[in-house]
């Protein structure tokens, strides 16, 4: 798990464009959208797209799916469940 | 005193789009017959129209030409008259040509490349003005036309409008997954995207009464402004789309009582009827009869406000619009005047209204009425001056290196920043460094505007686009990469970053166009704008090239 969410903040760095932030400086329980890391729609479409690469998770879309996009820690508990 | 204004009429028109030519398009729309079918080719529903192509032309320049010859057919007006500017209105032109292996992008793929080979096909005898102003391209171009006739710089404009489908279009907007996997149903309760389509317009619009066409229709108004909200999502709360239709319906002195029927963009995505909705419950138009064509012929990008626009005229010529198709009963939060039957208007005017990618918003207004003479008066004219320049440096050093220690200086912790495009990104250091030299709290968001020119529209993000199409990953298209393959977005981001709700065009020339200037400056002569950033904004494979001013009115 703890690998996991190391993994996930790397891929959302990069994906993301997240310059200037390094994986410590994301909370893996802190709120992903909102104030903090500034993510918006779009980021939740590209993190879509990042769980399919990478995990071959699929979700139809970001609202559905509200509770897995809060943070890191409840994104890396869905890939768990659902990554094959 | 106040001086009269010049009547603007509208002239002949001429249109293709998957349903035919005009008198077949609206024999369809009136039947109530889509002419949206499912394509294989892009694996979803498209209106997609038959183009003969033209030798030496492209699919896209055919499209144009032969909408143009059919034009000049039903014109009395010859395209090579003097006294005529033509106007392209397209988002993304030659962009399939990108498709053919992209190492070098093709020359043609540069969109005021492919006007001039237009302009020059139809004699035309000044240089085009071309448009890229995302989805509401076409509505735009009748506020530039509205512009350059009012200031009687021209007595004729002829405004063309045309996108065509492609990999590059469809797949983008998959990725932003606003495609319906049937074809679209604009404010339906049960509405799940758009459709997209392809279609060309022309019209002609004039300030001498032998060229208007009859019963005759006048533009009165026209308004663009910026949600300043989000690049790709609509506002939360209509008030952008608003401010433009009030603009708008100020300028012709038009009440909610004089407006016949709304047209809006209607795309059938849930956000952005939603926010149509709000914004027409703002104006009050609410319980005004209202349609979208858009479940007839989709949604055609830089084509859909001219072609849309010139079914307006004839709808509000016959005083019976179309229904709209795919509408059965909606859930929008404001309830609308919608029918899935044609409806019977009353009152003169018409509503024409679009919204796109980077916030921006635009509305005309058109009157049938016969009387020559709208008696309307000109705002008195303002003074407007230059207070400040900025012009990006340049360097030796790679373009990420550099724009980054540029932007370190500015000592700004702004995340967003890493996620712009290379042609928002050298903007934005521009735009921090002007204001620093003439900051703007005084001004209003509303009376603040961004007028922009550059040569290579948003090719250097369309390429990179392209290679991730090229790859053919699993996953598809980057939302993240293709909402910057239009322009007007990094325009669009200065109107988030400093609130800027008010004027927001993007031209596209070889140089710097006469227009820009000339629009920038009207802005605050006519009393549309406080204070303008206008200016060039360029670019294109690690080459940059961005100077921009700071207009003000003269107190």
């Amino acid at each position: 798990m703890e690998q996991l969410i190391q993994e996930l903040k790397e891929h959302l760095i990069e994906e993301l464009n997240l310059e200037e932030i390094t994986p410590e400086d994301i909370d893996a329980e802190a709120p992903l959208f909102g104030d903090g890391l500034g993510l918006d729609s779009i980021d939740a479409l590209e993190i879509i797209l990042i769980l399919e690469k990478y995990y071959g998770v699929k979700l139809a879309n970001s609202a559905e799916a509200k509770p897995v996009f809060y943070s890191v820690k409840t994104l890396a508990e869905y890939v768990m469940q659902n990554r094959k | 005193m106040a001086d009269k204004r010049v009547e603007i009429y509208v002239g002949a028109s001429s249109l293709v789009t998957c349903l035919g030519n005009r008198p077949a398009t609206l024999d369809a729309i009136y039947r109530a017959e889509s002419g949206l079918q499912y394509s294989e080719r892009y694996g979803m529903y498209v209106g997609e129209c038959r183009v003969a192509s033209l030798p030496g032309f492209t699919r896209f320049e055919s499209f144009v030409l032969h909408t143009l010859r059919k034009f000049a057919g039903q014109s009395d007006l010859p395209l090579n008259s003097p006294d005529l500017q033509l106007i392209l209105s397209t988002t993304k032109g030659n962009v399939e040509l990108l498709a053919e292996g992209c190492q070098e992008i093709d020359k043609r793929a540069f969109l005021y490349g492919s006007a001039q080979r237009i302009a020059q096909e139809i004699g035309a005898v000044h240089a085009p003005i071309v448009i890229s102003n995302a989805c509401i391209s076409g509505v735009s171009a009748f506020v530039v036309a509205q512009d350059i006739l009012l200031s009687k710089a021209q007595k004729h404009v002829v405004i063309v409008g045309c996108d065509v489908l492609s990999e590059f279009i469809t797949s983008g907007f998959a990725s932003f997954r606003s495609i319906s996997p049937q074809p679209c149903r604009p404010y339906d309760a049960e509405r799940d995207g758009l459709t997209l389509g392809e279609a060309c317009g022309a019209l002609l619009l004039t300030t001498e009464p032998q060229y208007a066409t009859r019963p005759m229709v006048r533009l009165e108004g026209g308004a663009i402004t910026n949600d300043a909200n989000h690049i790709s999502g609509p506002s939360r709360t209509g008030d952008g789309l608003y401010y433009a239709i009030s603009q708008a319906m100020q300028q012709a002195n038009a009440v909610p009582d004089d407006v016949a029927f709304v047209n809006t963009h209607g795309t059938a995505t849930r956000y952005n009827d939603e926010m149509e909705s709000k914004a027409l419950a703002w104006a009050e138009l609410c319980s005004v009869p209202l349609n979208s064509l858009k479940g007839y012929i989709g949604h055609t990008l830089g084509a859909s406000g001219v072609v849309e626009t010139i079914l307006c005229v004839e709808q509000l010529r016959r005083g019976v619009i179309a229904a709209t198709k795919g509408y059965r009963s909606s859930d929008v939060p404001h309830k609308l005047c919608l029918s899935d039957k044609p409806q019977t208007i009353s009152g003169e005017c018409c509503v024409k209204s679009a919204s796109g990618f980077g916030g921006c918003n635009a509305a005309i207004v058109l009157r049938l009425s016969d009387e020559e003479s709208a008696k309307l008066n000109m705002p008195p004219k303002r003074e407007c001056r230059e207070v400040a320049r900025y012009a990006l440096p340049q360097s030796e050093k790679p373009f990420a290196e550099f724009i980054r220690a540029e932007f370190k200086q500015l000592g700004r912790s702004d995340m967003r920043f890493y996620k712009m495009s290379d042609l928002s990104k050298a903007l934005y250091v521009a735009v921090e460094r002007l204001l620093e030299q003439s900051p703007w709290e005084d001004v209003e968001p509303r009376r603040r505007a961004i007028v922009l020119a550059n040569r290579a529209s948003s090719l250097d993000t369309d390429a990179e686009h392209q290679r991730i199409l090229d790859a053919r990953l699993s996953e598809g298209a980057s939302p993240a990469v293709f909402v910057y393959t239009l322009p007007n977005v990094a325009a669009g981001e200065m109107c988030i970053k400093h609130k800027i709700q008010g004027d927001n065009t993007f031209f596209v020339g070889d140089k710097c166009p006469a227009i820009l200037e000339d629009y920038a400056q009207h802005l605050i002569g006519y009393d549309r704008a406080d204070a303008v950033i206008c200016g060039w904004c360029d670019y294109l494979g690690g080459e940059w090239n961005v100077e921009i001013e700071m207009l003000r009115c003269q107190k």
